[in-house]
């Protein structure tokens, strides 16, 4: 019984125990009325001590005991350690626990594998030893992964994020300007190895803070600078501007557009432009629908236009609108 | 020659990691000074902590690099995070970038930043960064501009002494003589944005303050093209419309150091 108690404290839900000890002590209290009780009490009702009342009694306390050893034995039988998963909310905390193990030890050898590719270029460039230009663009593409790999863990750790329906969506002071520029410097040295540039403007210049939450702003903007880099031309321009008590964050890039019959299933989840072609996938088509559903669930939306005209004038371009939120 | 930008404290708690070792190479490449405090040189954690508050004392930097363990494990959840509230509480000013790994995640961040207290210049990185992303964005923070502004292979612009150079075959500079006054203060602003932060647009009217006249729009235009015209002279090329500053349709324009 403490046990039992102890197990609902940790959110496991114990009624069909409960019920079984129920009905086990009525049995037991309707066999005694009925075999003992009744012949010392004057004016017994007699209709109590007849004999099927006692046989009701014992099936009480059979079907009771069952419940209750069924029932404790069902939740003895649950991991102890983290795994109270009686609600939505104990499964995802498991699944972050996990998660956050599994990140770890995938960071760690990548974390390696480039700690060794830059200690190869240093040593190269300090002995200046004359090797093959070959070897340096085979350390450049192993570094041009490191963007991608970082995305995709966010991206995961966006997906468990969103799995906890009752996250309670964060505001704190951000300057939207400050993250897009983090995300200009992340993804200059792999743009400038493609060839490709990255400007970007706020309006006004001086544009103060926001009220979000800045590692959902820089999740999804991210995003939007790596499919421009992934799909896009060799030009991307993101603007950050307000308007009214909203501001959005405009990813262009000048590629040769997104034809019309894509367009709708851009934020489907798992959806990648190779699939429409029958090709082997290149990413996992997550980064599209996790951004607009995040930008919903702060009250905002991820839209894309796009113009993908033969000749010039083409270019695709993604918004990402959110509230400035509420000054405290 | 270097461009010396300043003195960055880099204070790692493992034996000089391989990131931590491209890092300081690259910084050193752009002509930052840096000093490594190590577990290495200097054992346990208590031990490196005060290690690198004298290294502070000693000579204050211009940023430190932290990349002590934020905590995998509970146990050693606040370590890192110790070392930072102290550096803070004596140096509230002291631009701090701190390496978090990837599996922290980026609720550590605001737990960090939180338990701060102050709105001191903290930053967080992953550490997975490459090295260039690590300087760019230790130049942001530390916030102050060089006196000279290294652009690309051959380009100087010396803020301090107003004027461009431009490096030769042989290593030597020369300045490039046109570009004064008006001309050059447009550079400058332009270079700062760039040295700040990449890609950054400077706005038309940013720009348009140093010039007088109606249409000072197209006033700008034109120094623009002066400044292209005597820049590629003195590199003996010709900057196209694509070329080192570009105009970004209805916003202003950029710098792009010259490629090749």
């Amino acid at each position: 019984m403490v046990a039992l108690l102890k197990r609902r404290r940790r959110g496991a839900h114990p009624w069909p125990a409960f019920l079984g000890i129920g009905l086990a002590v009525g049995g037991l209290a309707v066999m005694a009325a009925s075999r003992f009780v009744a012949p010392a009490v004057p004016y017994f009702p007699q209709w109590l001590a007849v004999r099927p009342l006692a046989y009701i009694g014992i099936a009480g306390v059979v079907v009771g005991l069952a419940l209750a050893v069924g029932a404790y034995a069902f939740m003895a039988a649950r991991p102890r350690n983290g795994g109270e998963f009686g609600d939505a909310g104990d499964w995802s905390r498991l699944t972050e626990q996990q998660f956050a193990a599994f990140q770890h030890d995938l960071g760690r050898p990548m974390r390696r594998i480039l700690g060794k590719c830059r200690e190869v270029r240093g040593v190269l460039a300090a002995t200046g030893e004359d090797v093959s230009i070959a070897v340096h663009e085979l350390l450049d593409e192993i570094e041009e992964q490191a963007p991608s790999f970082r995305l995709m863990m966010s991206n995961m750790q966006a997906m468990i994020n969103l799995e906890t329906p009752d996250a309670p969506a964060a505001r704190y002071p951000v300057e939207p300007p400050a993250v897009v520029s983090r995300i200009v410097e992340r993804y200059a040295g792999q743009a400038r190895e493609q060839g490709k540039d990255i400007a970007w403007w706020s309006e006004p210049e001086q544009f103060g803070f926001v009220y979000s939450d800045a590692a959902i702003l820089e999740h999804i903007i991210a995003n939007l600078v790596d499919n421009a880099l992934r799909y896009g031309g060799d030009y991307i321009e993101i603007g950050v501007q307000r308007a009214g008590d909203e501001f959005q964050v405009c990813v262009t890039d000048d590629g040769a557009g997104i034809p019309a019959h894509y367009r709708p299933h851009l934020f489907t989840r798992g959806w990648t432009p190779e699939m429409g072609r029958n090709q082997e996938k290149t990413s996992s088509g997550l980064g599209l629908y996790i951004s607009r559903t995040l930008a919903h669930r702060y009250g905002g939306d991820v839209t894309v236009a796009s113009v993908a005209a033969p000749a010039s004038g083409h270019h695709t371009t993604f918004t990402l609108t959110l509230p400035t939120g509420a000054q405290f | 020659m270097a461009n010396r930008s300043g003195d960055i404290l880099v204070v790692d708690d493992e034996a000089t990691s391989a990131i931590v070792r491209a890092v300081c190479q690259r910084l050193e490449a752009e002509g930052w000074r840096t000093r490594v405090v190590s577990k290495e040189a200097h054992g346990a954690a208590d031990d490196m902590l005060w290690a690198a508050l004298a290294a502070i004392d000693e000579a204050l930097p211009d940023g430190v690099i932290l990349d002590v363990r934020l905590g995998d494990y509970q146990d050693d959840q606040f370590k890192g995070l110790d070392i930072l509230k102290r550096i803070v509480g004596r140096h509230p000013g002291l631009p701090v970038l701190m390496f978090t790994q990837y599996s922290q995640g980026v609720e550590r961040d605001t737990v960090a930043r939180s338990a701060l207290q102050v709105a001191a210049p903290v930053e967080f990185i992953d550490k997975l960064a490459s090295p260039e992303e690590v300087a760019l964005r230790l130049r942001r923070l530390v916030g102050r501009e060089p006196g000279n502004v290294v652009i690309g292979e051959r380009i100087v612009v010396d803020t301090q002494a107003g004027a461009v150079r431009v490096r030769d075959a042989g290593g030597a500079l020369h300045p490039v003589p046109d570009i004064v006054g008006r001309r050059f203060e447009i550079l400058r602003e332009l270079a700062q944005a760039w040295y700040r932060s990449p890609g950054n647009v400077v706005p038309f009217e940013r720009l348009e303050r140093y010039l007088d006249g109606d249409d000072t729009r197209a006033s700008l235009r034109v120094r623009i093209r002066e400044i292209k015209v005597s820049l590629g002279r003195a590199l003996g090329t010709k900057l196209k419309a694509n070329d080192f500053i570009i105009s970004v349709r209805e916003r202003g324009y950029r710098l792009a150091p010259p490629r090749g």
